[in-house]
């Protein structure tokens, strides 16, 4: 049975600095605005849990805050994305290692082809430079830390694409661990996956809380309850994604604010 | 370091998209510069003359269209079929090894050099048929050149049909024939016309299909007749003068019948262009 | 769909299969005419034919060497130019360029495909000869008419096919792949070179050997502009110098006149034929090879 995390237990004590903020962030594309005017604070050892429709913007506002959204030029983004203080927009930021230290896991698992431990060492060994000495010794703590190296470390060099689904998306999570990134970006990790992955990976990330700073996307409201510290809860108003409310987890479920809110949680089976 | 090998990478792709974009925009452009400097209505109009190297290209252009216009004659029939036994007659796991032989087949005939095919006419044309050099032996053997090219296109554009309307077709009772006929065909009809007119844009300006069986260089009309009529032809005609090409005269009435023989490829291809671009969008949305 | 009354002959079907079978004789048939015309020469010289390099059809004498040799010559330095080159400019728009921009340059690119090969023989024959005798003048050519230039202008017209094949399998490489390799913190030339090039290898290496086979077969351009020499067959095989020298190749060969008088001639005309099979066995080889290639590459992914 899944450990239940005590709300607000770990929030009681002082409101840490954030390590990654967005501040009044709206993003449009050809004259039609996706976003509006976002405030966010990532905590370090939080767990921020972006809930919302589909339709909603989650997945456009992970994007921006390691700048994947570069990637599409048609989208506008205005106000700012902060990195300890910093803006990641800035014309010297090297957006490269920006996102080796901003560690993304996608909706589907993405496997290349190679073995299992090409597979960990795929980002490390590039962006890092990382030694060849070094390279068995990263890949056991990565899948460690992933919560795989039971399951495969008698078979790393065995192609990765025959992992199971729940299995690859830990590689993936793997992958990203080696890079020893500070904050991890997590898009529906779980809605690929089945009831007992998808349990594996809310534990593991439980886990991981502990070093890093964790953003989750999810559309699923039980799983923001069993795992998120504080809550960010998009909703679509005007033809736009808007933050509707956002706060600590206890807060936000059992006294809603806004009507949407309210009529939305008293749906939802406790 | 990484910075400068992305930086780098970066710079080399994009000169050498910068020097294929020269290439055409200075072929395009030095057949258009020099070859207007001689295309008027009297060029187009007039006969050739002076041997050759004079006067206008009229019988020439007659000659292709000609040719052309043969060539869709011979092809299209041939490519339906073609089209058809693949996607629909040899549909089913059964008949898959037949499938990957015919459609093996299909590249392997698109790979033949055109040359050959032109000594294959000479052979079967000029001497076994006694035809010597005929207009009829040059279309047979243009047509079957992109007979390749048309059937894969067909058959791709049938493959995407959607199966409903083939399954509503036989749930009303139509026979196969009748759903071929009513279905299969009609909307797949861009996709043949679109592979003809690309088909034929290259054959027009083909010139070893029709060295050997079908074109001359001079002395010739509007062909009577199967058995030796030739024709004059563009891209014959550019052959063989430029092969003498010392005298400026005759290299400003190449550049001229090479402007033309340019204006009627691209212009077949043009026309395939609004065809094109509606399968595109069709697949889009679907 | 299976036709379970066979009641009424079906015409549509039976004039299907009918032109199918045509156009498959038709094919199967060149090649069986090519084999067999040429057998007097196969009698004659047996590997002689492949191996000598005298040509001289007066006495008898049929030795292809010399026309593999140039065909050879003319193909490789047309790969050389061509295949960086096109797959340069494919890099660029399948992995830098946005969306529009690509269909752009992807259009200027077919249209370099659409021009027949007699125009780009007269391009030859009128732009590029000058610039290969000054390019090579340190090899004395005797005239603009080498094997320099024939590889040159075949580079040109191969780079439209190479580029386009190579664009289709570079961008037949899922889009998500290249996002997680960029998320990484990869750089543009590192996810184009590691995660597309790799994934795509198979499908660039074909676009090659589509471009090889054209090139193996093109006859009216590279005759215009390479010389028509016969017998051309270089003291030393490894040097630069026959690349300034005139040439033959086997299709320039089969396009020029001695096709017609060699008719009358049954050993003439069974080498002029042998060559048309040894071309035959050559290009279709190459791109049944090429054809593969993009088929394997496509169930790997």
């Amino acid at each position: 049975m899944l450990e239940v995390v005590a709300q607000g237990e770990a929030l009681d004590c002082e409101l840490g600095e954030p390590v990654l903020e967005a501040e009044n962030l709206s993003v449009s594309i050809g004259g039609r605005l996706l976003l509006r005017s976002i405030d966010l604070r990532i905590e370090p050892r939080r767990v921020l849990g972006i809930l919302g429709p589909s339709g909603a913007g989650k997945t456009t506002l992970l994007r921006c805050l390691n700048r994947l959204s570069d990637l599409v030029p048609e989208l506008v983004i205005s106000g700012d994305v902060r990195l300890h203080g910093e803006s990641i927009f800035g014309r010297d930021v090297d957006v490269d290692a920006l996102r080796s230290r901003i560690g993304m896991i996608f909706q589907q698992p993405v496997v290349f082809p190679g073995s299992i431990a090409d597979n960990v060492l795929f980002g490390v060994r590039r962006t890092r430079r990382l030694p060849r000495r070094a390279w068995p010794e990263r890949v056991e703590r990565a899948l460690r830390e992933a919560a795989l190296w039971n399951e495969v470390n008698h078979r790393l060099r065995e192609p990765a694409a025959r992992l199971s689904v729940g299995q690859q998306q830990r590689l993936c999570l793997a992958r990203v661990l080696a890079c020893e990134p500070e904050i991890l970006l997590l898009d529906e990790p779980t809605s690929a996956l089945d009831e007992s992955s998808t349990r594996e990976i809310e534990e593991l990330i439980l886990r991981l809380r502990e070093r890093h700073a964790i953003v989750l996307v999810t559309h699923n409201l039980q799983q923001a309850r069993r795992v998120a510290d504080s809550v960010a809860c998009l909703g679509v108003r005007d033809h736009a994604g808007e933050l509707i409310e956002s706060g600590r987890c206890c807060d936000v479920f059992d006294q809603p604010q806004t009507p949407e809110l309210v009529r939305h949680f008293s749906r939802e089976p406790r | 370091m990484r910075k400068g090998l992305d930086r780098a990478f970066t710079a080399c792709v994009a000169a050498c998209a910068a020097a294929v974009c020269a290439l055409v925009l200075g072929i395009a452009g030095a057949i258009v510069w020099r070859g207007m400097a001689v295309l008027d209505w009297h060029f187009v109009s007039r006969l050739a003359a002076g041997g050759g190297g004079a006067g206008g290209v009229l019988y020439e252009i007659l000659g292709t269209v000609i040719l052309v216009v043969t060539a869709l004659g011979i092809c299209a029939p041939l490519a339906v079929g073609v089209a058809l036994t693949e996607t629909v007659y040899l549909e089913g796991r059964e008949h898959r090894r037949t499938r990957r032989w015919l459609f093996s087949g299909l590249y392997a005939a698109n790979s033949i050099p055109s040359v050959l095919l032109g000594i294959a006419g000479l052979i079967v044309f000029s001497r076994w048929l006694g035809w010597g050099k005929s207009w009829l032996a040059g279309g047979i053997l243009l047509g079957l050149m992109i007979l390749p090219t048309v059937s894969v296109a067909l058959i791709e554009r049938l493959r995407s049909l959607p199966r409903k309307y083939l399954e509503a077709a036989a749930g009303l009772g139509l026979s196969r024939s009748q759903v071929i006929w009513s279905v299969h065909l009609p909307q797949s009809l861009s996709g043949l016309v679109s592979g003809l007119l690309l088909g034929l844009a290259r054959a027009a300006g083909e010139t070893a299909p029709i060295l050997f069986a079908a074109a001359v260089f001079s002395g010739a009309g509007i062909p009577v007749g199967i058995r030796d009529s030739p024709v004059v032809a563009l891209p014959y005609h550019i052959f063989v003068l430029a092969q003498d090409s010392l005298d400026p005269a005759v290299q400003d009435h190449l550049w001229g019948a090479a402007a033309i023989l340019l204006g009627m490829v691209f212009a077949l291809s043009l026309l395939a262009l609004p065809v094109r671009l509606r399968i595109h969008e069709e697949a889009k949305s679907a | 769909m299976r036709n379970t009354g066979r009641r009424r002959l079906e015409l549509t079907r039976v004039a299907s299969l009918g032109f199918t079978a045509i156009a498959a004789l038709v094919f199967l048939g060149m090649l069986v005419l090519f084999g067999v015309q040429s057998l007097p020469v196969w009698r004659y010289a047996g590997l002689g034919y492949v191996t000598g390099t005298r040509w001289f059809f007066r006495v008898h004498e049929f030795g292809i060497l010399p026309m593999a040799y140039g065909t050879l010559a003319v193909s490789a330095v047309a790969l050389v130019v061509a295949v960086p080159l096109g797959v340069g400019t494919a890099f660029f728009t399948a992995e830098v360029l946005p969306h529009r921009s690509r269909r752009v340059v992807k259009a200027a690119v077919e249209l370099l495909a659409g021009v027949p090969s007699v125009i780009f023989g007269l391009l030859g024959i009128l732009l590029l000869r000058d610039f290969v005798v000054k390019l090579l003048a340190h090899w004395e050519p005797l005239s603009g008419d080498t094997l320099m230039t024939g590889g040159l202008l075949l580079a040109v017209m191969i780079v439209p096919t190479v580029m386009t094949l190579a664009d289709d399998a570079l961008s037949g490489v899922p889009a998500d792949h290249r996002l997680a390799a960029r998320s990484l913190g990869l750089t543009r030339a590192e996810t184009a070179l590691k995660v597309a090039a790799r994934q795509a290898f198979p499908g660039l290496v074909s676009a090659a050997l589509l471009g090889l086979g054209r090139a193996l077969g093109e006859t009216i351009a590279v005759f215009l502009v390479i010389g028509r020499q016969d017998n051309q067959w270089p003291e030393r095989l490894l040097s630069f110098q026959p690349l300034a020298n005139a040439g033959q190749t086997l299709t320039t060969k089969l396009g020029g006149s001695e096709t017609f008088i060699a008719y009358g001639d049954p050993l003439h005309w069974g080498a002029i034929m042998g060559l048309g099979l040894v071309l035959f066995a050559v290009v279709t080889g190459v791109s049944l090879a090429g054809a593969r290639l993009v088929t394997w590459g496509g169930n790997r992914a």
